[in-house]
């Protein structure tokens, strides 16, 4: 077969000393600042690149993708830690992680991402190595209409991932939505909801958002109740997950590698929405969906494995059109141009040991990571030991370093200390923050292709149902409308009663 | 900006009374920071990091460089305009930070002029128009006459960009309709022109270019007045349009009143940086035409520029807060 | 939110069955999104509504405050028959008074002040939040992570931030 001769040739470039150490080290330094407190895979990146530029093309972008991996990796570890997630994609395992690293089993949620991780990057890689050219056809069938039904599917999916009222979900991911919205218009550059800050132009930070709805809230609750007695856990539990453990987690890997890797391919915002549809996939199979929210192991297990295999899969695209997933994938487009190759379709022809080398190092990446992480799990929890008191002057520490870093953008730190604040308010209020996230973070995709699909379609909203593509897409949606509404209406008219009776 | 002008004032007035010593001493003591106003990996970051690494090299101080992206631009030079003269701050500026941002945007945060000193425009980078190759044209002329008869549509990096301002001089200068779609960015505008959701782009020449070469998009014209050299075959659009002229370029700033010794060394430095053998092949893998002028040239480049956009800005009534 | 952290907690009370009354925590609720929908609707109305074929930047912010507005309405309204009642609890004032300004201060400093002293005093102004932080420790602790993030981020990995800053005299 063809795409064996392919692989051997990858695995040949990828495995010489020199790029495996260049994959070793990116995995590694990717790893340990993405795992500081409060610093995510963006600032990670946003600070290492500089690094690769030194290196030769093959090296610097193999070096590329292991920080990438790695400060993903880093980034979930803190979410389960510490309620910190640094992407949209651990917000989601924040939920159930970290209530089970507060139940005393953080050991066995961060095996399961590890191991969840790598599977799906094994899955993903070889999906990579046999499926680029044709799945990048498909990629190009995704017009502004394909996308805003996907969209409106991956909104109605995030109904999900409150474990309390869906009214006040629903009025989260709205509130979400506007939040998205602050920054300039894309088509006509108006300014809104900017308070006249400049700094405000391009959006609203998504770090800055995500640390302080999550992370700092959490601190602050924290701290509301330290007259009476220790803060944090310190008891630790067990570290590897149990027999039952492994038996759950099986199927929402596999499941998450699916929706992940077909859900990676899309170009414009696909990825995004890996992690919480598989949330919403395992919370409806689930067979008590109670227990997500309060430290499912499915609930880190599927999303885990959907982020990995999308992050994966979101190669694709750039491999083979040289069109960038997302902004980390436009910085590997810049470190190939920077290295004098050009991106495109081309690259698989004309550098065939580049191109199947990195593919190959994604998976060497993987494995190190998943080698270099199973017994650094032990010293992670060790970390929960740590009196509170000590790890959150830490942790505010590292979140103004690692949301500065960004992008210089002082502003971003003032956002901070403001979403601190919303995010405790939330809290007392019994509103979550992980559909405030999505919202956030769909908001100015649903807008952009809604609009764009409507000005391409001359002002024809029919352009959403004549299209197949956006068709099957919605009537998807409203399949898991009624899913998700009518178990909700019946379970609370349930609640209602038994309460009452009980 | 009053404030600005009398600090510059008495900017000058202590330069003139310190040029003797100043000149004395050696320039760069210590690092000296770069600041690229767009994000990292961007044609800008990557420009400005080749030149910062072997003018570095050149003064015999690291030059670091520090991305403050947003606003188009604006932030990171507004910073620069804002920071101490003293040649320890510098900004990789661009068209869009230097002639088109302080025309399109109705808050001027810095003036394009006043607040800065020029050191060096270091490269001029062709965009390109480029269709779907569905779409049945293969020159500038047919793409005029289709567009004539039938609504057709472009995209663009997004508005108030250098490409948004292509498009829009192409279309007044050609005398047709064509709706405009502005993208977040380069890589999402070529997607879909690339599936054909989209017919026809206006993009920089770096980004298309392997798109072109693969046959995935037809080059109907480069916007230069002469055509790029990595693509001999492909028309300029002035060849049906004359007096077409666009282009992105890149160029060296530092703040207003830093004293002009120091010009002077970042300039020469620039200057050696530009003729090393590795930048210029590097930059010719972006289909760059390197031009490394004089901090006089660069100023009134700068002026040309602005004169240029002004109409331009001005018919397709472009404009940001 | 759980505020024990060793029970899983269900969230709803299973003692003794409360009537049907209103839940003070919703009624905020519902008035807090109903006044945010207001600031974002009325900051709405100096945008461009637009039309369907060419919206204009007010036309999806316009829908959403809407939306917001109503959800907020329902909770509001709903409140008034619920059947779970959920203390705040204590509020952290002291956290919020020396946790949230702490980022706000390295924004404000870290350019003038330059990144060591910055962050030094930001780590300082946090620590001081928790009521068991001893001031020598919080000293010795603000040491330490100001030499590990000058150390990592500004040697170790070049991060272009001025160590000391024009403020300061050296």
């Amino acid at each position: 077969m063809d795409f064996m001769s392919n692989l051997a040739l990858g695995f040949s470039v990828a495995s010489t000393m020199e790029n495996l150490a260049f994959c070793l080290i990116g995995a590694l330094l990717g790893t340990l600042i993405g795992v500081l407190p409060g610093i995510g895979a963006t600032a990670t990146i946003a600070m290492l690149l500089p690094i690769t530029f030194q290196l030769e093309p093959v090296s610097s972008l193999i070096m590329l993708a292991g920080i990438y991996y790695g400060a993903q990796y880093g980034g979930s570890t803190t979410a389960i830690l510490i309620n910190m997630p640094g992407e949209s994609s651990s917000a989601v395992t924040a939920i159930d992680g970290y209530q089970m690293a507060r139940q005393g089993r953080a050991g066995a949620a961060l095996a399961v991402a590890a191991i969840g991780s790598f599977f799906a990057g094994t899955v993903a890689t070889f999906l990579v190595a046999i499926f680029a050219p044709p799945l990048t056809t498909i990629a190009l069938k995704f017009g502004s209409a394909e996308y805003f039904s996907l969209l409106v599917l991956g909104l109605i999916m995030s109904v999900a991932l409150a474990h309390g009222s869906v009214l006040k979900a629903l009025a989260m991911v709205v509130l979400g939505l506007l939040l998205g919205m602050v920054g300039n218009d894309v088509y006509e550059g108006t300014p809104r909801f900017t308070m006249g800050i400049t700094a405000f132009a391009d959006g609203l930070n998504f770090v800055a958002l995500a640390v302080g709805v999550f992370g700092i809230a959490e601190i602050l609750r924290n701290l509301e109740n330290e007259h009476d007695r220790a803060v944090v856990t310190s008891h630790v539990g067990r570290l590897w997950p149990s027999r039952t453990d492994f038996r759950a987690m099986i199927a929402p890997i596999l499941r998450g590698t699916g929706l992940g890797a077909v859900l990676g391919i899309l170009p414009g915002g696909g990825a995004i929405l890996a992690s919480f549809a598989s949330y919403t996939v395992e919370k409806r199979l689930s067979k008590n969906p109670k227990e997500f929210g309060h430290g499912a192991i499915a609930g880190v297990a599927g999303p885990e494995s959907a982020n990995n295999a999308g992050a994966q899969t979101s190669f694709i695209p750039l491999l083979t059109l040289g069109i960038p997933a997302n902004p980390v994938m436009a910085l590997m487009i810049g470190a190939m141009i920077i290295q004098g190759i050009v991106p495109g379709p081309n690259v698989a022809i004309e550098q065939p040991g580049l191109f199947w080398g990195v593919i190959a190092s994604m998976w060497i990446g993987n494995l190190m990571l998943v080698i270099l992480n199973l017994p650094l799990i032990g010293l992670w929890v060790k970390l929960l030991t740590v009196p509170y008191f000590i790890l959150f002057p830490i942790i505010m520490a590292m979140c103004a370093i690692g949301v500065y870093s960004v992008n210089s953008n002082i502003y971003d730190l003032y956002a901070v200390a403001f979403f601190g604040l919303l995010g405790y308010v939330m809290g007392k209020l019994r509103f979550e923050p992980a559909p405030l996230l999505l919202g956030f973070v769909l908001g100015p995709l649903l807008e952009e292709h809604l609009r764009r699909a409507m000005i391409l379609s001359r002002g024809d909203p029919m352009t959403f149902v004549t299209r197949p593509i956006s068709l099957t897409l919605l009537v998807l949606a409203c399949i898991v409308l009624v899913l998700v509404l009518v178990p909700a209406v019946r379970r609370n008219r349930a609640e209602v009663f038994t309460e009452s009776e009980v | 900006m009053t404030a600005p002008f009398t600090r510059r004032v008495a900017l000058t007035l202590a330069a003139a009374v310190l040029t003797a010593t100043a000149a004395e001493a050696d320039f760069p003591e210590r690092t000296i920071t770069m600041v690229i106003p767009f994000a990292a990996g961007g044609s800008t970051d990557l420009v400005g990091r080749v030149v910062a690494e072997r003018m570095g090299r050149e003064l015999g101080q690291q030059i670091v460089v520090q991305n403050v992206g947003g606003g188009g631009g604006s932030l990171g030079a507004a910073q620069v305009a804002e920071a101490d003269p003293d040649g320890y701050t510098i900004l990789m500026g661009t068209v869009a930070t230097h002639a088109l941002n302080p025309l399109i945007l109705k808050q001027k945060p810095y003036d394009p002029v006043a607040d800065f000193a020029p050191v060096s425009l270091l490269v001029v980078v062709p965009n390109v128009l480029a269709v779907n190759p569905e779409l049945p044209v293969n020159t500038v002329q047919e793409l005029i006459d289709l567009a004539k008869t039938d609504p057709l549509a472009y995209a663009s990096s997004g508005n108030g960009t250098p490409l948004h301002l292509s498009g829009e001089l192409f279309k007044s200068m050609a005398g047709i309709e064509m709706t405009h779609i502005p993208y977040r960015g380069s890589g999402p505008a070529l997607t879909d022109v690339l599936g054909n959701q989209v017919p026809v782009i206006f993009d920089n020449l770096p980004s298309a270019s392997g798109h072109i070469n693969s046959g995935k998009l037809r080059a109907l014209g480069v916007t230069t007045a002469e055509r790029a050299p990595s693509f001999p075959d492909v028309p300029t659009i002035a060849e049906t349009l004359p007096g077409y002229e666009t282009y992105t370029w890149n160029a060296l700033f530092a703040p207003a009143g830093t004293p002009p010794e120091t010009i002077e060394l970042l300039n020469a430095a620039a200057k050696v940086a530009m003729a090393d053998p590795a930048v210029i092949d590097r930059m010719g893998t972006f289909s760059a035409t390197i031009v490394a002028s004089s901090p006089e040239e660069l100023g009134a480049h700068v002026q040309a520029e602005m004169t240029k956009w002004e109409p331009v800005v001005q018919e397709a009534d472009v404009s940001l807060d | 939110m759980p505020t024990d952290p060793k029970i899983p907690a269900p969230p709803a009370a299973d003692q003794t069955p409360p009537p049907p009354r209103s839940d003070k925590t919703d009624i905020v609720a519902g008035l807090l999104l109903m006044l945010t929908a207001g600031l974002f609707g009325w900051q709405t109305t100096g945008l461009n509504i637009g039309t369907t074929l060419r919206m204009g930047p007010g036309y999806f912010p316009a829908i959403l405050s809407g939306l917001l507005f109503l959800l907020g309405l329902v909770i509001f309204v709903k409140s008034f028959r619920s059947t779970t009642e959920e203390p705040i609890g204590r509020i952290a004032w002291r956290g919020m008074l020396l946790i949230l300004p702490a980022p706000v201060f390295f924004g404000l400093t870290v350019r003038g002040l330059g990144f060591v002293p910055s962050i030094f005093l930001a780590t300082l102004i946090a620590s001081m939040a928790s009521m068991r932080m001893k001031p020598l420790m919080a000293l010795v602790l603000s040491v330490i992570v100001t030499i590990f993030s000058a150390l990592v981020f500004s040697y170790a990995l070049g991060l272009p931030f001025r160590r000391f800053g024009p403020w300061l005299p050296f």
